[in-house]
């Protein structure tokens, strides 16, 4: 046995020992980042009728089980995927394919204590960025650039597939399609006469203009957890430091973070939180904060296009705001020295385990998740946008996702998520810093630091 | 001689090795391996590599370790005031002073939050200290205490005492349960002579009550020291113990240096020290509180 197993079940023994005596009869329960869902194992029920159009129907008969590990536990997507799985099942009698459905952060522990232990699924849900490539170097993930090729290869967006594209290989097959954008109330403008902002210092200027008419702190903002925080940062990173310093940053093997953009950076957040942020954020949920912008009791809310579901009617938002609602992206400073194009987002995708006895099943089912059909239908049921090309229409989605897949195709750039793109100690220097620089113990360049200090002993363990 | 005796004390052994088995291989075994484990660096991605005492010494450096420390000891300290000391006030006002069906009720009332859920519990005291809609704001601000207005859980300052009196209220009718069960074996007789010779109630509390139920004294301390050096549920479920690492518990960090920071070697090491200063609490308990237990 290696150190690796056996230290796998020994953290997994200690956790459970720490739960049991904690004092209470508590079930341990990490916060979820985006969802409140519980999680739970879930073998597909009864077959559903298949709309997709199996890829795999022409394909040699498949046989044996898959299991699939996704961040989808919430009541609201879990159903989705439990039906594309009953109906690939449905068209392949002989495959069984069990998805345990994880929220955003059960899965980062879960896929920790499996790797650890050597027992991933065969289909395991990853972020884009170095988060994805933690598995590359270590092996795990599947080289993918032979299998998906041709009209399955033609079929996604450019974009989402460079996402999960390393040393020119692919490792994952990107599901969603996502980006952060500022949301905005346009009656809560125009009733205050207030113009919708274009620069990062008009945005500052009519978020006084706005404090000055009594609404106060008009973003609404919840950091409980720290990524919020992170996501102002991975725009302003973008727009404050050139893209080839980032790139550079953002490797492990390379990182420094010492161009003065990085400063510039977090002294722009810093403003954004002095002029327009709800202070307190750090002990405010994102959902709390964003229940705030729905109900207009403020202008505007800083949101993925993943979330846009909830501000539309069909979501159960209220009529003043569903339609009455734009979105923009975060506005960039003036003069910034990086890229003004960048947009911020990356796809979700899924990685097909290496060592995997079943890659021939866990291709073609990501196949079928990802056909047209199926796409079209994630876009219906949870109003997410897919990476397919033609998947969002006029008819089974809302006119602000068709537009967020047009500005995604004319970005210069996708911006990953910060704390997914960097190496772990620096996401968490990040995390920590600006939850610090919130709570007002922390300057910027007390980030930085920590940052580049991070940055360093990431370096140093290449 | 008897069948009995010819097989001396191996049928003992046979019925104690099950439990023996289980406690070598899920206790003690974890233990061990878990020292030695904390002598490596490794992650979940990468091999083991030997580092001798280098986890002992970054943990000593590590100004979050010693945070965390601090937040168990204060969580210890609190708790042993509100749950033991006012548990223990709590079961004596509810046995000497609450008659007939109140005292059922009562009882009942201050129990319920032992048996809550934790994440429930975790999560309606988010509400209660949300800096905008929560009760705690909101009835500072109705009674003109808004200076006093916090973001609870999101101050360094405020965040890890707001958890610890969170744990108060949900674990002091647990105590008390166990202080009222205690002094029910307590003979009646006692009191009475007491109160006959002139004794106050409070004079019974302190000369009756209190020495005849120092065993269970003991065990609460223990469960309540304990446990306050194992939290890890209450401060995930509110912080994940931030702002900035301010309500990281021993625990907590152990959890974060493993699963998100992917120090597995670390982890290991926070784990012993946890293990040491929890087996030395006890030690010490035991020893102070040896031959001193009382017979009636």
């Amino acid at each position: 046995m290696t150190i690796g197993k056996r230290l796998a079940g020994l953290l997994a023994t200690a956790a459970l020992i720490v739960t049991a005596c904690g004092g209470s009869s508590a079930t341990a329960a990490p916060p979820a980042a985006s969802t409140g869902a519980s999680s739970g194992a879930s073998t597909v029920p009864s077959a559903v009728p298949s709309s997709a159009g199996s890829a795999s129907s022409a394909a040699p008969a498949l046989s044996g089980s898959i299991t699939v590990l996704d961040k989808y536990g919430d009541p609201r997507y879990a159903p989705y995927f439990d039906g594309v799985a009953a109906a690939y099942m449905a068209a392949n009698p002989n495959v069984k394919v069990t998805i345990d459905h994880e929220t955003d952060q059960g899965v980062k522990d879960k896929l920790t204590a499996m790797a650890a232990s050597n027992s991933l699924p065969d289909i395991y849900f990853s972020w884009a960025g170095d988060y994805t490539k933690k598995f590359v170097r270590a092996g795990m993930a599947l080289d993918l650039t032979a299998k998906v090729t041709g009209d399955w290869l033609n079929s996604f967006g450019s974009a989402a597939l460079s996402a999960y594209t390393y040393d020119g290989k692919l490792y994952g097959v990107p599901i969603t399609l996502d980006a952060k954008y500022l949301a905005y109330n346009k009656k809560m403008f125009s009733d205050n006469g207030i113009a919708v902002p274009t620069t990062l210092e008009e945005l500052l200027s009519a978020c006084d203009a706005f404090t000055a008419k009594g609404i106060k702190q008009p973003i609404a903002f919840g950091n409980q957890f720290g990524w919020p925080a992170i996501h102002y940062m991975t725009q302003l990173n973008a727009y404050d430091v050139p893209a080839a310093t980032l790139a550079t940053d953002y490797n492990p093997a390379t990182g420094a973070f010492t161009d003065p953009g990085y400063l510039k950076a977090l002294q722009d957040f810093a403003d954004i939180n002095q002029h327009c942020l709800t202070q307190g954020s750090n002990g405010i949920s994102h959902e709390n904060a964003q229940a705030n912008f729905i109900n207009s009791k403020v202008p505007m809310h800083y949101l993925e296009s993943v979330e846009f579901s909830v501000l539309t009617k069909a979501g159960g938002a209220p009529d003043e705001i569903a339609n009455n609602w734009g979105f923009m992206k975060l506005p960039a400073p003036s003069g910034a020295a990086g890229d003004t194009g960048a947009l911020e987002g990356a796809p979700d995708g899924f990685l097909v385990n290496a060592n995997s006895p079943h890659v021939d099943i866990a291709v073609d089912f990501l196949k079928f998740l990802t056909s047209l059909d199926n796409a079209q239908k994630l876009t219906k049921d949870l109003g997410w946008l897919s990476p397919i090309k033609g998947s969002a229409t006029a008819d089974n989605t809302f006119p602000q996702n068709i537009q967020v897949v047009d500005d995604i195709s004319k970005a210069s750039s996708m911006a990953i998520w910060l704390d997914t793109v960097t190496q772990s100690d620096v996401a968490k220097a990040y995390l920590d810093g600006v939850q610090g620089m919130l709570d007002g113990k922390k300057t910027p360049a007390d980030v930085v630091a920590g940052v580049q200090a991070a940055a360093a002993s990431a370096k140093s363990s290449q | 001689m008897t069948g009995r005796s010819r097989l001396g004390r191996w049928p003992m052994l046979l019925w104690v090795a099950p439990a023996l088995a289980l406690l070598v291989v899920f206790v003690y075994y974890p233990v061990v391996e878990n020292f030695r484990l904390s002598l490596f660096k490794w992650s979940a991605f990468s091999k083991e590599q030997f580092v001798g005492l280098d986890n002992y010494a970054h943990m000593v450096a590590d100004p979050v370790f010693w945070g965390a420390l601090f937040n168990n000891v204060a969580y210890a300290v609190v708790s042993v005031v509100c749950q033991v000391f006012g548990g223990l006030v709590l079961a004596a006002v509810l046995e000497e002073l609450v008659r007939g069906r109140l005292k059922g009720i009562l009882r009942t009332i201050y129990f319920i939050p032992a048996v809550l859920s934790l994440t429930v519990v975790g999560l309606l005291f988010t509400f209660i200290y949300n800096p905008q809609i929560g009760l705690v704001n909101g009835f500072l601000g109705a009674v003109g205490l808004s200076q006093f207005q916090h973001s609870w859980l999101g101050e360094s300052a405020t965040a890890i005492w707001s958890i610890i009196a969170m744990s108060q209220w949900q674990n002091v009718g647990y105590m008390m349960v166990l202080f009222i069960v205690a002094m029910q074996r307590v003979p009646r007789e006692l009191y009475e002579a007491a109160y006959i010779d002139g004794a106050s109630r409070i004079e019974a509390f302190r000369r009756i009550t209190i020495p005849l139920v120092r065993e269970m004294t003991l065990l609460a301390m223990i469960i309540t020291i304990s446990g306050a050096f194992l939290v890890l549920n209450e401060v995930w479920v509110m912080t994940a113990g931030g702002p900035d690492n301010a309500s990281q518990t021993l625990a907590s960090w152990l959890y974060k240096s493993a699963f998100f920071n992917d120090k597995m070697g670390y982890a290991a090491t926070i784990a012993v020290a946890i293990f040491i200063i929890t087996m030395a609490a006890s030690i010490v308990q035991l020893f102070l509180n040896r031959g001193k237990s009382v017979q009636y």
